[in-house]
């Protein structure tokens, strides 16, 4: 299985919907503490000597927290960086040409990018001055923004169903529901005692969400009954940061944490934990699966690796 | 101010309503309100709230920090707007991003029901405008307030502080020439004590140096005997040798049997000169331990840091030395993105999402995404244009299909397997945005009998619009006719 070594810490990792075989990695220098960070665009490549080619890789000023692939251009991408500005990168351009955009509106560090899977023309992005930012690709200027979080929002997702729904999930503990064509949001409940990390919107069924936070549990909601959670997963022994459900099957997602362990779930079963992979030697920090391709995923860490392994087999297999 | 009157509250309800009518989908609307809480309103919820709302110390603080508390808790908003309304002089600011939403929509509500919500838009109206008021006169209050404490102590100053001063300044004048009176008196009696101060002075010394020699001579008494000591231990230690010498002698000539006892006392007899040269001498072994770990520690290769070093580093204001300057401003900050080379591909969840024959629909569109996505990779990069732009075509054919049109089965092997001549690549571009973009027209055109099927649901209506919209973004040229009649006639000749 492929192994990329990134010269900085790992932060995000995500597949393209264009390309089966394309991912994009957001690093950030010294932790991301304070530093420059980077950007890759990997393409891999059946051949085993070179399983990895770094297609392009974009440097930064501070480091870059996450990316987000366009849903309309397949060479776009998005990142979040630390530094509050937001940039667009075309990997199509040369490189002198890149970034073509640099949007900068946020007050603090970006921490979530992601893109409208429907309307694939608007994107959010998230951060820790408690707004979330709404942006097209043709305006310079944000066209929202959703201020009612009191601390930082750690993650903004669309509703892979509704194009005008997202949720956000913040450190002041709660998960907004927001609709575009409202003032305000349409719902904000406390999933979690402690800082809401990550969020996701189930594929198939548009009304089930899941969070996850530092109390390093994860729990599955319906937004329609959201006094009571479907499903509690604990498991993971620190705090678990990313959350992704499958865009392939129903009932399974996966889940990276502080313990350095990427768990895959199936939150309908008793006994959720479906499988555990300790392949990092750092903070597990970023994961996703790929939309192309059923069953391949993506992680990386603080230990500045990236692997990419089929569902059921090992990571660090050759 | 972001003043959010409960006329909006009520407004919100009917607006979805009336948004989603106009929006021609009775699905939508169903589906909007399934991410706005509908339960009711507990009471027991409302009442605790308002019991803390009261607290006088809950009162002080900003209402962002309750609305948050509150939502901690597990309100909804619907709760925290009703405890914040009985609770009597406490504004429920609700934070909005747009300000204009905001008086459109209590615009909106209050010409919807002008009855209950026009009088609660009075009330709520002059409450925020009688909150104005309050504010001004409060800040009249309270500059009014520093202006009489300024004063007021200002007074205190001069009727208190200055008295003191004066008297004060009276009381050293006094005092000088006090001084001066009694500094003639007092004359020659300084002299005396001075001089007497200099006798006992000179005692004094007299005395200490009596002392300093007294200890002088038992200084020099201590450094006698010392000798003393030291040249009778030389002589035993010169005794001792002479001693061993003579045993050694002995043994080697006799036996060992003596050999042994002798060498205990010997031994015991050496360790105690050992000691009295060993301070001196362990002084010098100390020196050269300490010096041996400097000289052993190895001079390591700077070693990534870890995360609490960089916090350390970080607190203290120091830098880390990796880090360079990077300019990472774009160079044209209009630089227009590159053409998109691929259609959007539809995604799992989406396949078959508005299917009526569920099974083999999703299969066969299910077969016909995988099919095409080989077909993709054999035209990455290393094909001839013509190939590349053939799978394309047929990737936005597909694109244009599963976007949400309910693809009968039959469609898709012919999707597949059409293989279009050679047309140039000016006229393929527009065909392909003619493709992309003008739904009705292409479907009017489209010689495929799911025609019908596609008119008739709403469903597809809704989601041509919002694709529509979305392409709307990547019109590239307005020449849509001719583009439209050239897409017709490579359709026609599969």
């Amino acid at each position: 299985m492929p192994v990329f070594k990134t010269p900085f810490n790992g932060y995000s990792v995500k597949f393209s919907p264009f390309y089966e075989d394309r991912l994009a990695v957001a690093t950030a220098q010294n932790f991301g503490i304070l530093g420059n960070g980077r950007l890759h665009v990997l393409s891999l490549s059946p051949n085993p000597s070179q399983p990895f080619t770094e297609i392009a890789a974009y440097d930064t000023a501070d480091g870059v927290y996450d990316v987000a692939w366009s849903e309309s251009h397949d060479s776009l991408l998005v990142a979040a960086v630390a530094d509050g500005s937001v940039k667009l990168y075309d990997t199509a351009l040369p490189p002198t040409s890149n970034p073509i955009r640099s949007l900068r509106e946020h007050t603090r560090e970006v921490h979530s990018a992601d893109y409208n899977p429907l309307r694939r023309d608007s994107f959010l992005t998230s951060s820790w001055d408690d707004t979330v930012k709404l942006w097209t690709l043709d305006r310079p200027s944000s066209l929202r923004t959703f201020k009612e979080h009191s601390y930082c929002v750690y993650s903004a997702v669309w509703n892979p169903r509704h194009a005008d729904v997202f949720a956000s999930a913040s450190g002041d503990c709660t998960l907004r529901v927001w609709d575009v064509r409202e003032p305000s949001s349409t719902m904000v409940f406390p999933p979690h005692e402690l800082e809401v990390l990550t969020c996701d919107w189930n594929k198939y069924d548009d009304c089930i969400i899941a969070t996850a936070s530092v109390d390093k549990s994860i729990k599955v909601w319906d937004v329609r009954s959201f006094r009571v959670p479907i499903a509690v997963m604990n498991g993971h022994g620190y705090a678990v940061r990313k959350v992704r459900f499958s865009p392939h099957v129903r009932n399974l997602m996966v889940s990276c944490s502080y313990d350095m362990t990427v768990c895959v779930w199936d939150f309908m079963v008793e006994d959720a934990l479906v499988s555990r992979y300790d392949h990092h030697t750092e903070f597990a920090v970023g994961v996703d699966m790929s939309v192309l391709v059923e069953g391949l995923m993506a992680s990386t860490g603080w230990d500045e690796l990236v692997y990419v392994w089929q569902h059921g087999t090992d990571p660090r297999a050759p | 101010m972001p003043p959010q009157n409960t006329g909006a509250e009520f407004g919100k309800p009917t607006n979805v309503d009336q948004q989603d009518a106009g929006e021609d989908a009775s699905k939508q609307n169903s589906k909007a309100s399934v991410f706005v809480n509908t339960e009711p309103m507990r009471e027991e919820q409302v009442q605790n709230a308002v019991k803390f709302l009261s607290h006088p110390k809950v009162r002080g603080s900003p209402v962002i920090y309750r609305r948050n508390f509150l939502e901690k808790k597990g309100l909804t908003k619907e709760e925290i707007d009703e405890a914040f309304r009985r609770v009597p002089d406490s504004q429920p600011s609700e934070q909005t991003a747009g300000a204009n939403q905001d008086v459109q929509r209590s615009a909106q509500s209050q010409a919807l029901q002008p009855g209950v919500s026009g009088s609660a838009g009075v009330t709520t109206l002059s409450r925020t405008s009688s909150r104005y008021s309050f504010h001004w006169s409060h800040a009249l209050v309270a500059v009014g307030f520093l202006v009489v404490s300024g004063a007021g102590t200002a007074i205190l100053i001069k009727k208190s502080i200055l008295p003191r001063l004066k008297s004060w300044i009276r009381k050293i004048v006094l005092e000088e020439e006090y001084d001066q009176l009694e500094s003639t008196d007092s004359k020659p009696t300084v002299v005396e004590e001075v001089s007497q101060a200099a006798k006992a002075a000179a005692a004094a010394a007299a005395e200490s140096a009596k002392a300093n020699q007294e200890i002088l001579a038992c200084r020099s008494e201590e450094r006698r005997y010392f000798l003393d000591v030291v040249s009778l231990l030389d002589k035993q230690v010169q005794e001792m040798k002479f001693m061993n010498n003579e045993i050694r002698r002995l043994e080697a000539s006799s036996g060992a049997s003596y050999s042994r006892q002798e060498d205990y006392q010997v031994n015991q007899a050496s360790s105690k000169p050992v000691i009295v040269n060993g301070k001196r001498d362990y002084g010098l072994h100390s020196v050269t331990s300490s010096s041996q770990p400097a000289s052993v520690e190895p001079s390591s290769a700077p070693h990534p840091k870890s995360y609490m070093e960089i916090m350390a580093m970080i607190q203290r204001g120091e830098k880390p030395s990796n880090i360079r300057d990077i300019d990472d401003s774009p160079p044209n900050p209009n630089q227009q993105p590159s053409n998109p080379r691929l259609a959007p591909r539809a995604k799992p969840w989406e396949v078959g999402q508005v299917q009526h024959n569920s099974t083999p629909v999703f299969q066969s569109q299910v077969n016909g995404k995988d099919l095409n996505s080989g077909v993709l990779d054999n035209s990455d990069n290393a094909v001839p244009p013509w190939q590349a732009k053939n799978a394309r075509i047929r990737e936005i054919d597909n694109g244009v299909e599963n976007n949400g049109y309910n693809a009968a089965s039959s469609q898709q092997p012919i999707k597949r397997t059409w293989v279009p001549p050679q047309p140039p690549p000016v006229v393929m571009s527009e065909a392909a945005e003619a493709i992309k973009r003008p739904k009705p027209l292409v479907q009017k055109e489209q010689i495929l009998d799911d025609q019908s099927v596609h008119h008739s649901s709403d469903i597809s209506d809704k989601v041509m619009e919002s694709s529509e919209l979305s392409k709307s973004e990547r019109q590239m040229e307005g020449s849509s006719t001719n583009a439209v009649l050239g897409s017709a006639e490579i359709l026609e000749e599969s």
